[in-house]
Formats: C-alpha cells, structure tokens, sequence
C-alpha cells in the first residue's frame, strides 16, 4: 500500500516584520491510504498549515514532502493543481459553496474540471445527491439550505472526483451538535464506504474520538 | 456552454451593478455608431458631391494639370467626341461629359463684374448633379436651345449683384484662344445655389456650344468621365491611365478639398471621441469586474483548491467582461439603429457648415463594417480589462485567498 502522503522534516516560516515565525518545526508524518487522521492542538498551533501543505495549497520552506511516492517539494503551480484535481477533496469550515451554483452544480463542478462526459457526470452526480440525502434539494442554491445540508454538499463536492485523500479544516465548527453530529458520522461512512483518506483539523473531540489516528501539534511541533 | 451560463450567473450577481456597466457600455457603443454613422453620412454625401461636381475621373490634355494656360484653351482637347465615344463603350462608365472652363466679365449694361464659367452639356450635367444642384429660379439650359439665342443659368448671389431676373439679356466678354476679346448676349435661364457663397457670387453655366463660340474654339477644357459605382474609382483610374497614357487623369479625389478637409478633421474629432468613449466602457467594466474580482477572493481560492487553473478563472472572468460587451454592445446596436431610423423621420436639418449656406439634413448612415468594427473594439477593451483586473487575483496565493474576508 502506497502511501498518500509522507513528510520529512518539514518546517514552514512565515516572515513577521524583519524576522520570521516558524508555524511548523521538524514535521515528519505519514499518511497511508485509507486513513482516518485527526489533527488536534490549540489555536495557532499550526494545524491550518499542516492541512494546507498536506492540501498542496501552501509550500514548505524546508524539508522533502512526497504524494504517492512522487516527490513534490518543487513541484510547478501547474503540476499542484493537477494533483489537486484528480487527487484531492476539500471541505471547508465556512463550506465555501459557490452561491450562484445549485446544490447540484456544486458537486458537478469538480467533474467538468475532470473533464467526464455529461451522461456519466450527471449518474455520478445524481448518486451522489442520492448518498448524502440531497437529492431533494437539488436545485437549490447554496442560501436555501441548511449549515448541515451545506455542509453535505461540501463533503459530497469533495468526494465525487473519488479523491485519495480529503482534506478538512474544522468541518463541524459552524454546526449546532446535532447537526455535528450527522456530518461525523456521514465523513466516517463515506470513508468506511469508499475507502478515501482523510486528514482532519478539528476541536470537536466527537469527531477526533472516530479517527484511527490523532496527531497533536503545540507551537508547530508534533507532541 | 457551462461556462457561458456560469459567466451570466456571476455577471448577474449584482444586478444594479451589471445594469450601471452594461447601460454604459451600450450608451458608449452607441454614442461611437451614432458619431461615426454622422461623420460617414457626411463623407458619403461629401465624396458624391464631389465626383458629381468633377466626375469620378477626369481626362484632359497632359499639361492641363500642371501649367497655367497663357490663352484660354491652350492645353483644350481637340477631337474628344471620339475619345468620349470609345470611353462610353465601357460598361463600368455611366457618362462622358465634356466640359469648357473659361473667365470674363459678364454685364447688365450698367454694371460689369468677373465671372466664373461652365460650358456644359445640358443632356447629362443635370443629370449628374442631381440633388446638388439647387434651382432657386427659372430652369434648367436645354440641349435644344437655338445658337441665336444662347442662354445663361446664373449663381445666386451673382444674379442678385447684377440685379439680374429670369428672360434677362446680359453680354459675356471672353478672351478668344487667340488673345483677342470676344462677346456675346445671352439670355437668363435659370438662377442656382450651389450652397458655397464664394461660388455663388461668380458661377454661370451656359450651353458648351455658346462657350465654344465665345472663346471661338472647338476645344473643351476637360471629359468628366462618371462611373456607376463610386468605389470603383481608383481601379477604373489604374486601368484607363494604362489604356490612354497619352491624356492628363485625375480622380474627384484630387480635387476635393473640402471632402479631404472634413474627413481629416471629423476624423481626429470623432477617433478622439470614440477613444474617450472605449476608455471610460473600459475603466467601467474594469472597475466592475475588480469589484467583482475582490468579493470573490475567497470563491477564487476554493476554486484553485480544488483544482481549477488560475488560467481557467481568469478566463471565467474574461467571458464575464464578454458577456458584459456582447449585451452591452448589442443593446448599443440597436440604440444606434433606432436613433437612424428616427432621425430619417424627423428630417431634423443642421445649420450651415462654415463656408457654406445650405443647411444640410442630420442623418445617420452606419455601414455594416463600423457595426462590426466597434462591436469588436468594445469586445476586446472588456475582454482587456477584465483579463487585467482578474489574473492577478487568479495567481494570488491560494492560503491568503481562502482567508480574505
């Protein structure tokens, strides 16, 4: 089994007026398919980062970060994308829909980017909507539905290219605990169901108590 | 297809402000067709005024052009009525019209002042002139006008200094071709406005047989040559210099003063203006699109985290700016379109130009190619300014997009 994700001493540094701040010391992870990883710490403890850089939205300033074997420290903007397109989900804490998108559109969109015929899009789409109990409110635009079916949309956005690995950044912290409560479990279902990987920032100990593995962070380090 | 809907929704996002840029990109569109469909109206009207008042080409003696004349007819054409024959076979060729130029003084008896002639030939002259030459008085000279009694149409203003009326006797005094002075009475026809004061002072027009008889000569001056198709002036111009490399040729175009100097100067006035105009549809639509650009950060880097090209969100942005000019420049089109239309109702007249003293209709008269010309200019500044306005933020780091508030 390949892993998806490994890093090895990987440091970030952001500059701060003449000097700079290390938001990531000596980071070595490993992320292997099929994983179910929560990222625990305080805030400003670097987990953002860590999840971006695992994300391939943000650049480490030192040290060797490989996706499926394949070294990319240096990789082209291009070449990142590319690997995001085909290889990773995004869900956000704010859901980040796009409004003038339907419920529908929304999940689509990463298939027109993938470039898949309509007929195929539109049964993938459809089941899609069907698993996470949308199918309903297909139609709607992203104002017309609940913070728990947004957030539904965005786990079904993420998931429908059938990505390696989805990368989630605080996904049930603008939820009631109900509301909470259904994305955990539906994110651990879709894991169980469609073996993608999972890599998770959270403050929800609910959700970090579903994960086979926790990684704690404190000032950038690994505890 | 997807991406085009996906433009139209975006652009429709704010709707007061798409309204603001699309209202002045089709006010732009069609302030630029109104003033070039006015300036070409004037060019076209100008151009034809021209080759009626000259013909398309001219033929006439090879030194005509260049040297003064000593004598009256000194560089005249002899034997043109062959030559007018050949010339007339040509299918491309409407008419031949030979023309006498000549000077003298013409009198009332009491009072004598410096005229300005035209033999002509009655037959097709009127028929050239057409609606450019206006008859206040009286009618037209007639090619079956007897040679005892010739007959003298008259500018209006030369009329009036000669206080000269219709069935008037005047006498026009010529220098002959051979040096010597000449006579002749004549008989007032007609009285006409040319609508240029300068013209209408010293212009008449008699009878080419009567010129030709007061210069004693058998010469004309020159052959207008007129063509059934303006446009194809400077290719029949080419062709008939090669074929008659013997004779002096001239197009309306070198002539026509007037028309070059209100095509330069509408030129520079209408390109300034609609330069002005394109400058302020593009800071609109750049300013929109900004706008539009810095509300959506947060949306541009979900999109490139999920894998969209920056290439692919700038060209989001730029079918915006196109969607934005095609509804712009179409609702442009159409303003410009009625606006002709209305104004060929209205009939509304425009005062005098400078130098003249007619006053001329206000039309507008937009050929296809300015309809395609500036819907494609305004296209391209949108396409412009929404590309400038977008692919910087389509690079911006993905991090900080998905963090902008």
């Amino acid at each position: 089994m390949t892993d998806i994700i490994h890093m090895e001493n990987l440091s970030k540094q952001y500059p701060q007026g003449n000097g700079q701040i290390d938001a990531l010391r000596g980071i070595n992870i490993t992320l292997p398919e099929q994983s179910f990883v929560a990222l625990l710490g305080p805030s400003g403890s670097g987990k953002s980062t860590l999840l971006n850089i695992c994300g391939l939205i943000d650049k480490a300033t030192q040290g060797a970060l490989y996706f499926c074997g394949k070294n990319i420290s240096h990789a082209s903007d291009k070449t990142l994308t590319t690997l995001r397109r085909r290889q990773l989900g995004f869900i956000f804490q704010g859901f980040n829909l796009v409004p003038v998108m339907s419920v529908y559109n929304n999940i689509e969109y990463p298939l027109i980017l993938s470039g898949m015929p309509t007929k195929l899009r539109q049964q993938q789409v459809n089941a899609m909507l069907d698993t996470v109990g949308l199918t309903r409110f297909k139609k709607h635009l992203p104002d017309q539905v609940s913070g728990g079916q947004k957030q539904r949309v965005a786990i079904a956005r993420a998931l429908i290219t059938q990505p390696k690995l989805v990368i989630a950044d605080e996904p049930t912290a603008n939820l009631d605990t109900q509301t909470a409560t259904e994305i955990i479990n539906l994110m651990h279902h879709m894991h169980q169901d469609l073996g993608t990987a999972f890599i998770i920032a959270t403050h929800d100990e609910r959700m970090s108590s579903r994960c086979n593995t926790t990684y704690q962070l404190h000032d950038g380090v690994l505890q | 297809m997807k991406w085009l809907l996906l433009a139209v929704k975006n652009v429709c996002r704010n709707r007061r402000r798409a309204f603001v840029t699309l209202l002045i990109t089709a006010v732009g569109v069609a302030a630029i067709l109104i003033g070039g469909g006015f300036a070409n109206f004037t060019y076209v009207s100008l151009k034809e005024m021209a080759a009626r008042s000259t013909g398309h080409l001219i033929a006439a003696h090879p030194l005509y052009f260049d040297k003064e004349e000593n004598v009256p007819m000194e560089y005249g054409l002899s034997n043109y009525t062959s030559l007018a024959k050949k010339l007339k076979t040509d299918k491309d060729i409407r008419y031949v019209i030979p023309n006498v130029e000549f000077t003298g003084l013409i009198s009332n008896g009491e009072k004598s002042t410096i005229f300005m002639g035209s033999g002509i030939d009655p037959k097709y002259e009127f028929k050239v002139k057409g609606p450019f030459l206006n008859i206040v008085d009286g009618t037209l000279l007639s090619k079956r006008e007897k040679p005892s009694e010739p007959k003298v149409m008259l500018g209006k203003t030369l009329a009036k200094s000669l206080n000269a009326g219709i069935n008037d006797s005047l006498t026009l005094l010529s220098t002959t071709v051979e040096g010597g002075l000449n006579a002749i009475d004549v008989t007032v026809q007609g009285i006409f406005d040319t609508g240029i004061p300068e013209l209408d002072k010293r212009s008449i027009m008699v009878n080419i047989n009567t010129a030709q008889a007061l210069l004693t000569t058998d010469k004309i001056s020159r052959l207008a040559i007129h063509l059934r198709d303006t446009d194809a002036t400077f290719l029949k111009y080419d062709a008939l210099t090669r074929q008659y490399s013997d004779l002096a040729w001239q197009t309306w175009l070198d002539s026509a003063y007037f028309y070059v100097g209100v095509k330069n100067l509408y030129n520079r006035i209408f390109g300034l203006l609609g330069f002005i105009i394109m400058m302020m549809v593009f800071f609109s639509i750049y300013n929109t699109v900004n706008m539009s650009v810095v509300e959506r950060t947060r949306e541009i880097g979900t999109l490139r985290a999920m894998g969209t090209y920056a290439s692919e969100i700038t060209r989001n942005f730029v079918l915006e700016g196109m969607v934005i000019s095609v509804v712009g420049a179409g609702i442009g089109v159409v303003i410009a379109a009625l606006t002709s239309l209305g104004l060929s109702i209205a009939d509304i007249q425009m005062p005098p130009p400078p130098g003249r003293t007619s006053a001329y209709p206000l039309s507008i008269d937009i050929p296809a190619n300015l309809y395609a010309a500036t819907a494609a200019v305004a296209a391209a500044v949108c396409i412009i300014a929404a590309w400038l306005s977008s692919h910087k933020a389509a690079k911006k780091p993905i991090v900080g997009a998905l963090s902008h508030v």
